[in-house]
């Protein structure tokens, strides 16, 4: 372990240009990625994208083929998983099952040859903070997943580590339990403002707990933004595909209109974009009105799907089918009319940005209205 | 409840409830029995009987289906009516040649549970670990003489360890004198570690196989180093499979006649060879049964911790579910 030049223990982690291949495929590329103290940083991205290699590389567990790794300034690159400041929390809570609660989450302390006093006193404050106090004596296989995940939390908490690494932590457990759990976790890791890596292929998890989200595909970082602006300004058509529903509409804007497939214009507000190849539109971009309704174009009502508080309406409009999300209770079937209030420009898979959005001017509107009545 | 889910039934007669048990599961149950009994009858008539027999004869209860054996004796002790009499056990347990034959069988019996056990962990352990070319090459190097018939093999290591068999002529070549280990009591235990080691290392690979990755990393990941990882995790998970091997490895080698008969010296060797001279050559069925006794009670002793973690194994999968 070497401390970085010209850097300070304020640094967080810090990945320069890490690579790795494993059997002979490279499945983290030239990643650089830096994660401030107390940060929530998570690792986002379908199946084999490399997000577990990255933080298994952060943990220790793998070595990096290229690159740098650092944690507050101290080069761990190469260190094995012991001698980090790190601890993890691993996909299958990776539980001792030979060993009580209190053991599991000891384990690391009594490593460390604290005295037994020290590590009681460490413990217990782990089981408070989780509210585990009641199972300390019980054995892992005897408690919920839930408080197995609590568990391997305290198990990493208690190590007092200088990066938490979470292992898609919540992927095994039910769904209302998984907001819960990710709500503790949340709420824990602000209070004792640790940095963390948080891995997850499920964007919403990712969109509700993170302070920034790393968005990977093929090993690399598509986008590196925090949840509202990677929602709102998904920067390739992979992230604009992974993040949130779309409707892809591969052809791009036209005289201030989305074309359908029949050449019909959809109208639209705003343009991320004046040109490009293809206009990606948010079902919540779509508006539902009454049909024949100026400034839109008729579709008819396929399908309406509850999704408590809001519907999710299908639409067929001029050969296109689309998906928006409204308040109203449309009937199947029934003809309404249809605008966009914003729609996502693309060309060559990158989003293309104006400064100021691009607004279509009124006779483009009008072009819109004519076309659909013919 | 619908209209076939029962039949309508007449109403139970008040003094004699029907319940599950006792009633219409009762034939089931017969025919259960039924079903499992021949395999109990054949363990009952050919291991059970004779085994009662054999304690009967040792006790000097030599008339019936011991009469033939009891004509065969040079000498046998009766009991006295229906009392039975210890005079065979006394004659044997007091005997010079049967405390060195037992010391003899029990030291081979520790000595090769001890090798088999530590070099099994060690190779199974780096197979594990490693997960290369080489530590796949070992496990499988481990188990052919699985593949050997015992007989072949004994020969084979007595050859190789006489006095001008292959390691001995080698070290003259060199100028250095080695140790003959065939008709010696090492050579024995050589032998037994080449009959247990393939199934020692086929199980405790196994066991080592099923300790969850994630589990030593969290080990590794918690501050502990591979040796105290593989100490604090992988030891105590694999408690059972190790345990399995001990026991099975010690009755095994109690018992075995074999590798002791072709390696070993004529005196004193294992209680196995003993037995069988006992009763070939001196003529003494009695003592023979009575050794057999003793060898019984032992592997007993080992049997019932062979249970114990069977038993321990299944309150933990009992949990597990």
């Amino acid at each position: 372990m070497t401390t970085a030049p010209g850097s300070d223990r304020s640094d967080g982690l810090r990945l320069s240009g890490i690579s790795k291949v494993l059997g002979g495929r490279t499945i983290v590329e030239k990643m650089e990625l830096q994660v401030s103290p107390g940060e929530l940083l998570c690792l986002l991205g379908p199946s084999g994208c490399g997000k577990t290699t990255t933080l298994r590389m952060i943990g220790g567990f793998l070595n990096p083929d290229a690159g740098r790794l650092t944690i507050n300034g101290v080069d761990h690159t190469h260190s094995k998983p012991e001698r980090r400041p790190t601890a993890m929390v691993f996909q299958n809570y990776a539980l001792w099952p030979h060993m009580s609660v209190a053991k599991n989450i000891g384990f690391g302390l009594k490593v460390r040859k604290l005295s037994a006093d020290k590590i009681r006193q460490k413990v217990d404050w782990a089981l408070d903070l989780l509210g585990l106090q009641h199972h300390r004596e019980t054995m892992p296989a005897r408690i919920s997943g839930g408080e197995q995940q609590r568990v391997a939390l305290a198990r990493a908490l208690v190590l007092e580590p200088e990066v938490l690494l979470m292992d898609e932590p919540l992927s095994n457990l039910d769904a209302k339990l998984r907001v819960q759990v990710r709500e503790t976790i949340r709420e824990i890791q602000q209070r004792l403002g640790i940095t963390t890596v948080f891995v997850t292929h499920d964007q919403e998890e990712a969109l509700s707990i993170a302070d920034r989200i790393a968005v990977m595909n093929n090993g690399r970082i598509e986008q590196l933004a925090a949840p509202a602006e990677l929602y709102a300004r998904p920067r390739t058509t992979f992230v604009a595909g992974f993040i949130g529903t779309m409707n892809t509409l591969d052809v791009g804007p036209a005289g201030g209109g989305v074309p359908l497939d029949d050449g019909a214009l959809l109208p639209c507000d705003t343009f991320s974009g004046a040109a490009g190849d293809v206009c990606w539109i948010r079902p919540e971009d779509l508006q539902i009105t009454e049909a024949d309704h100026a400034g839109s174009v008729r579709a008819v009502v396929l399908r309406v799907i509850p999704r408590g508080h809001y519907r999710e309406v299908l639409l067929q409009s001029h050969g296109s089918t689309l998906r928006a999300f409204t308040d109203g209770e449309p009937d199947v079937e029934q003809i309404v009319g249809l605008r966009a209030t914003n729609a996502l420009v693309y060309a060559d898979d990158a989003l293309v940005q104006d400064d100021e959005p691009a607004r279509p001017g009124r006779a483009v509107r009008a072009v819109a209205d004519s076309g659909d009545r013919g | 409840m619908t209209a076939t889910d029962t039949a309508p039934a007449a109403p139970a007669a008040p003094d004699k409830p029907v319940t599950p048990s006792s009633g219409a599961r009762s034939p089931r149950r017969w025919s259960m029995l039924f079903m499992a009994s021949p395999p109990v009858l054949l363990v009952l008539v050919f291991v059970g009987i004779p085994i009662v027999i054999g304690i009967a004869f040792t006790l000097g209860y030599t008339g019936g289906l011991n009469s033939i054996a009891s004509m065969l004796s040079v000498s046998v002790y009766t009991a006295n009516g229906w009392m039975p009499s210890l005079a065979a056990y006394g004659n044997v347990l007091s005997s010079e040649r049967f405390r060195s034959d037992l010391g003899v069988t029990i030291w081979v019996t520790v000595l090769t549970v001890a090798i088999v056990l530590v070099l099994a962990w060690c190779i199974a352990l780096y197979a594990r670990l490693s997960g290369g070319r080489l530590g796949k090459m070992l496990s499988g190097i481990a188990i052919i003489p699985l593949f050997i018939p015992v007989v072949i093999g004994a020969y084979a290591i007595r050859q190789f360890y006489l006095n001008t068999g292959f390691l001995v002529s080698l070290g003259r070549q060199f100028g250095i004198q080695l140790p003959s280990w065939s008709y010696h009591t090492p050579g024995i235990v050589i032998g037994q570690v080449w009959v247990s080691l393939p199934f020692a290392v086929l199980l405790i690979s196994s066991g080592l196989a099923a300790v969850p990755n994630a589990l030593i990393d969290a080990a590794r990941d918690a501050g502990a180093s591979l040796g105290r990882s593989v100490w604090s995790v992988m030891v105590p998970m694999t408690t059972i499979p190790t345990v399995i091997v001990a026991t099975f490895t010690a009755v095994g080698v109690m018992g075995s006649f074999t590798v002791p008969y072709m390696i070993g010296p004529t005196s004193p060797n294992m209680l196995g060879v003993t037995l069988q001279a006992t009763f070939v050559a001196y003529l003494r069925p009695q003592d023979a049964q009575v050794i057999a006794v003793v060898l019984f009670v032992l592997a007993a002793g080992i049997g019932a911790l062979y249970v114990w973690a069977n038993a321990r194994a299944s309150r933990s999968s009992a949990v597990q579910l």
